[in-house]
């Protein structure tokens, strides 16, 4: 499917064009991010292109050459504030824009790793963001860098000078939101979530002007809620989601029902389409909203110059495991006995696999891609579980003595057979390489809790590790079959994002801090580096002047610090950090010289 | 650059605070106590503009009084429960500035609590002392008498809509407890104070929270409408608990000094004045109707 001759000489046509056009201050046009996951030059989108594939064509690094890669230059993000780095790099004319915990954002020059300016966001007293204060990248639009902070704001900075363009308030932090994910930029718009697992948050899905962040549409994520579209600076209603309130929740519950959208979206322009994922339901025990509880832990396609939702997939219907459905939505398209299927793929919390019709959400197949699920016990034709009952969690009603609830252990645990961390689609070996976990939590309503100086009803867990010598598993997946063609396993559970390149190559980070390559097709370790801290980040590759570049950040942190039980033991020893590594290869493997 | 000189700014602002929590030596040495209250949370504690006002800062006031020493406040931003306000303000300090105070009010003051297991079987709060209970709080019902004459038991509210704040026990029970039966009459708002509002416009006929902050939020209404309910709450785990105080663990002798300011307010009758001024309803913990 992909012609490997034609983008060596786009590439090469690109190379003429920037050597007669100098490298200085091109902007980045819808057109660079339409066609980021063609061009080997730059990274301009979160994914490697808007459908997410994470895929590069560059191939100079192969399964023959990575055993020579070494590094060219390390970057420390300094200062005291070393925690969870799970930025992705981008790259545009040669300079590296990246963020860092505490909602910092960098520009490096890519050759030498010097830095070019840094931005420190002015963070409030009192904000509370839930897992780590971590940042998933930035967005690049005409020379402008724009970012979401710990506070919930927007941020466009001059790529240049790093200087403050305009800034948007999207929500309240002192509501308990905030922004961590990368934002999107599709026809101009800029496009974010929001993370805030509190209760009485409703999920919302927001796009912006990108060149002067005026609100352009904003889209409710919870059945119920009122849609609305800006025109000319006046609000227009734009119609209810999921056309009414109350249908799928008791009472008035709805008004407050979570579902938010916190790790962003990717775009399919095939089908002109965005795909959010949605987080948990409120609040968090299900017994209290009997009801599928729309559009929580679901994915939703949205019209991207009107925010209407044009089809939705739940996944888990009715959570009670905290399963957010906020997976990234990866488009590929498959042959199938002659005819091409439109496809989108995504990996769920809840420890299945789901390759959806992405042109009306229809279900086409699912299947596990962990070993152990116990809260449902299959997908039916539709691909709405089978739950089994046992293993939901208690209902509060049932403890009126004040003992403690009923346990129940449930696998995956709710940190997700995969949580935050993105997988990656190979269009040479048409797999996806999934970042799995193995884990299990004991849960159980906990009646000796308090909240604010009052009585409260906790929740109790506990996450465990279903074995001795692994948690993570990288598996390289069939997306036609459902087959694991290979796995990796890894002591420490895995939460950095994965690369695969048309060198049959397929890159992740460990929390023990190597930046490892195995073989696409057979899995085998071909290289691995130890940056020095854990790895929670998203690894990128590109080319300048003619030789191939792979960069990743290294820092320990994220939400698996921060939950107690055996895991924790696993992860404690870890150091935390916070550098961009580069690497590549000696000269010699210069495409200029072949 | 001038990024860099708010970040120096905000290094400033935390250093007013401690990066450990200190002994009363430290404490009376230094001229200065860090006390943690929860913010925005009247009738206990707010900020009003410039002035901290409610129950729990005058504790604060009478405490530091009587050790002769200048108070400083630390606004607590609430986690999810208790067990994270304990580990960002006393023992630990919160992973964005890392700062704790020297002691915490409104800490439950439960033994099943203070001596809880973790996950794998250690203490929880061994870290922490939890001491001086000053007050026993409960839950209550305030309703508007032009929509109901009375409330006898809670099977009128399978009739009659009722208010509760999201994610609280009341909001859990009125959903939850029997069989589900006042599910569809319970209206869920982001905090009690919107839940009066929501009384005040009719949207429900009831409104059932937390005792203090009802009794509180009671008395700035028509209170010949609006009347506090003398019905009991069948099926809730926990009808009454008592509050009291946090210090480190390390620092028991911090912990008496603060326990005798306490106590000495709850015997001489000035507690129940506190509670009085801001027309809280006011019960003392049986740790000391014991002992009288």
């Amino acid at each position: 499917m992909f012609n490997k001759d034609k983008v060596k000489v786009l590439s090469l046509s690109m190379l003429v064009t920037l050597a007669c056009a100098g490298t200085a201050n091109a902007k980045v046009t819808d057109k660079d991010i339409l066609n980021d996951h063609l061009s080997t030059d730059e990274v301009v989108t979160n994914g490697m292109g808007l459908q997410g594939q994470r895929f590069s064509p560059l191939s100079t690094i192969n399964t023959q050459t990575i055993e020579d890669i070494r590094p060219v230059w390390s970057f420390s993000l300094g200062g005291e504030k070393q925690r969870g780095q799970e930025s992705q790099p981008m790259i545009k004319d040669g300079v590296m824009y990246i963020t860092g915990s505490y909602s910092r954002v960098y520009a490096i020059d890519a050759k030498t790793g010097d830095e070019l300016w840094q931005y420190e966001a002015r963070l409030p007293d009192g904000i509370m963001p839930c897992c780590d204060v971590i940042n998933r990248g930035v967005a690049l639009y005409g020379d402008l860098v724009i970012f979401g902070t710990l506070d919930a704001k927007l941020v466009a900075l001059n790529k240049d000078t790093g200087k403050v363009v305009w800034k948007k308030k999207v929500e309240d932090y002192k509501a308990g939101y905030s922004i961590s994910a990368a934002p999107i930029v599709v026809k101009g718009k800029v496009i974010t979530g929001i993370a805030g697992g509190e209760f009485g948050v409703v999920g919302k899905v927001r796009a912006y002007d990108a060149e002067n962040g005026k609100l352009v549409w904003e889209r409710p994520t919870v059945e119920g809620h009122m849609g609305y579209i800006y025109v000319d600076g006046k609000k227009i209603e734009n119609g209810i989601s999921g056309g009414a309130p109350g249908q799928t929740w008791p009472a008035d519950l709805w008004k407050s029902g979570g579902a938010a959208p916190w790790l962003g979206g990717t775009y399919d322009p095939e089908t002109d389409s965005l795909f959010f994922g949605t987080g948990n339901p409120a609040p968090w025990n299900s017994h209290l909203r009997p009801g599928d509880n729309y559009f929580s832990s679901s994915r939703l396609a949205i019209d991207p110059d009107t925010g209407k939702i044009k089809w939705h997939f739940q996944t888990t219907p009715h959570d009670g495991w905290d399963y957010d459905g906020v997976n990234e939505v990866i488009s590929f398209n498959y042959d199938d006995q002659g005819k091409t299927v439109r496809a989108a793929a995504t990996a769920d919390r809840n420890g299945y696999f789901y390759v959806l019709n992405r042109e009306n959400g229809d279900f086409i197949r699912g299947f596990p891609f962990v070993d152990k699920i116990t809260w449902a016990e299959g997908l039916d034709e539709n691909g709405r579980p089978i739950y089994a009952p046992a293993n939901r969690p208690g209902n509060p009603a049932d403890m009126a003595d004040g003992k403690k609830g009923k346990t129940v252990v449930t696998a995956p645990s709710f940190l997700g057979g995969k949580n935050w961390m993105p997988m990656a689609y190979s269009q040479d070996t048409g797999l996806f390489y999934v970042p799995s976990n193995e884990w299990e939590m004991s849960i159980w309503n906990e009646p000796t809790a308090y909240k604010k100086g009052a009585a409260y009803l906790g929740a109790g867990f506990t996450i465990k590790s279903i074995n001795d010598d692994y948690i993570g598993v990288l598996k390289a997946i069939d997306p036609k079959t459902g087959e694991t063609v290979w796995s990796y396993k890894n002591y420490a559970p895995l939460w950095g994002g994965v690369l695969a390149t048309a060198g049959n190559l397929v890159f992740t980070g460990n929390p023990e801090g190597y930046l490892m390559a195995f073989d696409a097709k057979t899995g085998e370790m071909l290289y691995k580096f130890n940056t020095g801290s854990g790895i929670v980040g998203s690894p990128v590759t590109w080319e300048m002047d003619g030789e191939q570049y792979i960069s990743v950040l290294s820092g320990w942190g994220g939400a698996v610090p921060l939950w107690g039980g055996d895991v924790a033991k696993r992860v404690k020893h870890l150091n935390q950090g916070g550098s961009v590594w580069t690497f590549k290869l000696p000269k010699k493997y210069d495409l200029a010289s072949n | 650059m001038l990024n860099r000189c708010k970040y120096l700014l905000i290094l400033f602002c935390a250093c007013c605070f401690n990066i450990e929590a200190r002994s009363l030596d430290d404490i009376l040495e230094s001229q200065y106590i860090v006390i943690a209250v929860y913010d925005d949370y009247a009738p206990f504690s707010e900020r009003k503009g410039d002035v901290a006002t409610g129950i729990d800062i005058d504790i604060a006031q009478k405490i530091a009084l009587s050790l002769g020493v200048e108070l400083r406040l630390k606004w607590m931003t609430a986690g999810e429960t208790t067990d994270d306000d304990l580990r960002n303000h006393i023992w630990k300090g919160h992973y964005l500035d890392r700062t704790v105070a020297d002691v915490m009010l409104r800490v439950p003051y439960d033994r099943a609590y203070s001596q809880k297991r973790d996950d794998v079987g250690l203490l929880a709060h061994e870290l922490v002392h939890m001491f001086g209970p000053y007050h026993t709080e409960s839950w209550q019902i305030v309703f508007n008498q032009e929509r109901l004459p009375d409330v006898a038991t809670m099977a009128l509210f399978q009739y009659h809509k009722i208010g509760a704040e999201i994610d609280s026990i009341p909001h859990f029970y009125l959903t939850s407890a029997f069989r589900g039966g006042l599910r569809e009459q319970t209206r869920q708002y982001d905090n009690l104070v919107l839940a009066i509002k929501g009384m005040k416009d009719t949207e429900v006929d009831a409104v059932m929270g937390l005792r203090s902050q009802i009794s509180y939020l009671h008395s700035q209404l028509d209170t010949q409408q609006y009347r506090l309910a003398e019905n009991a709450f069948p099926l809730i785990g926990k009808q009454k608990w008592d509050i009291g105080m946090a210090v480190k663990t390390d620092y028991r002798a911090l912990g008496y000094a603060v326990g005798d300011v306490v106590s000495a307010l709850v015997r001489n009758g000035e507690m129940q004045k506190i509670f009085k001024k801001y027309a809280a309803i006011y019960e003392k913990p049986t740790y000391y109707q014991e002992i009288e």
